[in-house]
């Protein structure tokens, strides 16, 4: 069958070869075993041609970058030569690979660069060999070579070199290809370990608190995995220990030292409360096990949150910021090298700095805040973060943390940044909100009656009107469409509704989980315009006292945030 | 939920006038409903009287289908009015002011009688 096929290669034209380049192509294309792949395309075209044997040489660089060595990666005949290795230049396989030239050799007997010593150790008899190069623009990949045509007086004819060369053209291309896929496949699975590691590592951080909680922190790796750290840790007496850490260097090095000085931090800080000392026993730890070389900045604190009081120490840390409450600002630096340099000159550790927050807060960071562009020119700085802090003091501690966070550009070195507060007024407690409903329902139109009656008897059992109560269904019945019609645009979804009493308003959160919506698209409509449409959020403004649209803190999804003061009966 | 629907309504002709009454919530899940029906009424030739006097709820979606049943009368020429608004949807009419756009009247008979 594939004797007539190559037994008409001179006749009918090109459809049988060019089925074959096809078939080679897809089998390139969607292999995943490349060798295999190899083999195969080598067994065919020896076929295909018509020859007794047949062998794909591919170039190997040494292990010094130098020039490659051809190993024969596949082969097919009596004899097999897989993994055989050739010098850069050595026989007619090297001649072909080196001049970049199909190499059509009748007799080898007559041919210089024939080395004999294959053929002694096998008991094979070469007698034609053709051989073709796998070049792909200026790549030399190596070359594929065809022994002793079976037809015939067992000599190579000039057709057979011409297809021999298409045949090679095409192969050496799709091999090109294949690597280069192979290559991306291995990369996404490299990526694929180094999400899983930035999974671990942000497991690795505390969890927020419930405020009060009188620390908060932030950390934004500049790629998938952080040299950053931070913790708190409570201890049973009510004082709490915290740190901020940086490694030196990046990626997986710096995030492995990272996940040990952090575990490291979290069994000493049991026994040793003080930070001095804590920062003692790490150093002496890194150093013994440390890769030379690498090192890690830290600060570390102690806070008595009855008092307000904090004793703090430092290793090669950029300098901790106080912000005392009448808005003065102090620094405090390291008052030791970094961890993992050498032993400390105090026994005890780095040397321990008492202060007293009295209202105001202590600011902990790693330079990639300091260094990240700052609002004009230049890198933000000390005095850039300073006014930073400064321009946000109206917003809790918590807060005041994210919305830095979220101004903070990457830097051209892209360092991860952290930051970490401590503040020395807890928010002031708050009247509790009295919660009223807390409902979940489909985002769909018939579930909004429900909604309703449910929704207007908590607003009468909370002391509204009928007419109070009648425009906070209709708003909050509007801002329910607006979701069906906008968030999640005809998709199934689920709608939170949380309605709270806070003093003498109503309180009214309404949270979806669909993607992000341009408050553009529900604007209010113009009055003037009789046309039906926009005039829900209209009606939102013109009944709720308050009404903010933002994304949720957690998740998908967006947020409403309305409130009404109650007006209750003869109001 | 009850199996009931929350919006039913009822279609009598008076004279040339069809008069379309609604009762209960005219909300998103019945405003294609209504819309359906004001629209048919429209499009049958005949003047619209439309009571709302057992509107319990309207929003703006069925505030929208008003407008539309609306338009489409006054491009054919047809009288087309508002009777007996219940205070639950003349609050809504107020907030989106259309109470001055369409035209009022406070029983059918007023309605019936005008022009």
């Amino acid at each position: 069958m594939s004797g007539d096929r190559a037994r008409g290669v001179g006749g009918d034209g090109l459809s049988g070869p060019l089925e074959l380049i096809a078939e080679l192509s897809r089998a390139f294309a969607s292999s995943g075993d490349l060798e295999a792949t190899i083999q195969r395309a080598v067994e065919r075209i020896t076929e295909y041609v018509g020859a007794q044997g047949g062998a794909l040489f591919l170039v190997e660089e040494d292990e010094h970058g130098g020039e490659g060595s051809l190993v024969c990666h596949a082969s097919t005949g009596p004899v097999k030569i897989t993994g055989l290795r050739l010098g850069p230049r050595q026989g007619i396989v090297g001649r072909c690979c080196e001049t970049e030239t199909l190499q059509h050799v009748r007799d080898v007997a007559d041919d210089p660069s024939w080395e004999p010593a294959v053929d002694a150790e096998t008991g094979f008899t070469t007698r034609s060999i053709l051989c073709a190069p796998l070049i792909v623009q200026d790549e030399r990949l190596g070359a594929i070579e065809l022994v002793n045509k079976l037809s015939g007086d067992g000599l190579f004819a000039a057709e057979d070199a011409r297809l021999l060369e298409a045949l090679a053209a095409s192969a050496a291309l799709s091999l090109h290809n294949a690597r280069i896929t192979e290559r991306l496949v291995e990369r996404e699975a490299l990526e694929r370990e180094v999400r899983v590691a930035a999974e671990i590592q942000r497991s690795m951080l505390p969890m927020d608190r419930p405020v009060p909680f009188p620390l908060a922190a932030t950390n934004v790796p500049a790629r998938g995995v952080s040299g950053d750290f931070y913790d708190w840790l409570e201890l049973p007496d009510g004082r709490i220990v915290f740190c901020v850490g940086d490694v030196s260097g990046k990626g997986i090095e710096a995030a492995i030292l990272m996940a040990k000085t952090a575990s490291l931090f979290r069994c000493i800080a049991r026994d040793v409360a003080e930070p001095g000392p804590i920062l003692g026993r790490l150093n002496a730890e890194i150093l013994e096990t440390v890769t030379r070389g690498m090192f890690v900045t830290m600060a570390a604190g102690l806070l008595d949150p009855g008092p307000g009081t904090v004793r703090l120490a430092a290793a090669g840390h950029p300098p901790a910021l106080v912000r005392d409450a009448d808005a003065t600002w102090h620094e405090i630096p390291s008052g030791a090298p970094p961890l993992g340099i050498g032993p400390f000159r105090q026994p005890g550790g780095p040397p321990e700095v008492d202060l007293s927050l009295r209202g105001g807060s202590l600011y902990l960071f790693t330079d990639g805040v300091t260094e990240s562009p700052g609002p004009r020119e230049g890198m933000l700085g000390i005095d850039g973060l300073r006014r930073a802090i400064d321009e946000r003091m109206g917003l809790p501690a918590h807060a005041r943390l994210e919305a830095l966070a979220a101004s903070l550009r990457a830097g051209p070195h892209r360092d991860d940044r952290t930051l970490l507060v401590v503040d020395g007024s807890p928010e002031p407690a708050r009247p509790d909100l009295v919660p009223l409903l807390s409902l979940r329902f489909a985002a769909r139109p018939e579930r909004l009656g429900e909604m309703r009656e449910a929704l207007a008897d908590a607003c009468r059992g909370a002391g509204c009107a009928e007419g109070c109560t009648r425009d906070v269904v209709l708003a909050v019945d509007e801002a329910c469409q607006n979701v069906i019609r906008h968030a999640y645009r005809g998709q199934e979804g689920e709608i939170d509704l949380e309605m709270s009493r806070d003093g003498d308003r109503l309180v009214i959160y309404l949270r979806d989980f669909a993607p992000p919506v341009d408050p553009a698209v529900i604007r209010p409509r113009d009055l003037g315009d009789v046309r039906p449409g926009g005039l829900g959020t209209h009606f939102i403004q013109a009944l709720m006292d308050e009404e903010e649209l933002r994304p949720a803190d957690s998740g998908p999804g967006n947020l409403l945030r309305m409130t009404k003061r109650i007006q209750g009966g003869g109001a | 939920m009850s199996g009931e629907a929350r919006m039913s309504y009822e279609i009598r002709h008076v004279g040339g006038t069809a008069v379309v009454s609604f009762r209960g919530d005219v909300d998103l899940e019945h405003s294609p409903t209504a819309r359906e029906v004001l629209l048919s009424s429209v499009r049958s030739g005949r003047d619209l009287a439309v009571d709302l006097s057992a509107v319990e709820y309207i929003d703006s979606s069925g505030i929208a289908s008003l407008v539309e049943a609306f338009q489409e009368a006054r491009k054919r020429g047809a009288r087309f009015s508002l009777v007996a608004v219940s205070p639950a949807a003349l609050r809504v009419f107020e907030l989106a002011r259309l109470d001055h756009v369409f035209t009022l009247h406070d029983s059918l008979e007023e309605a019936l009688a005008d022009g």
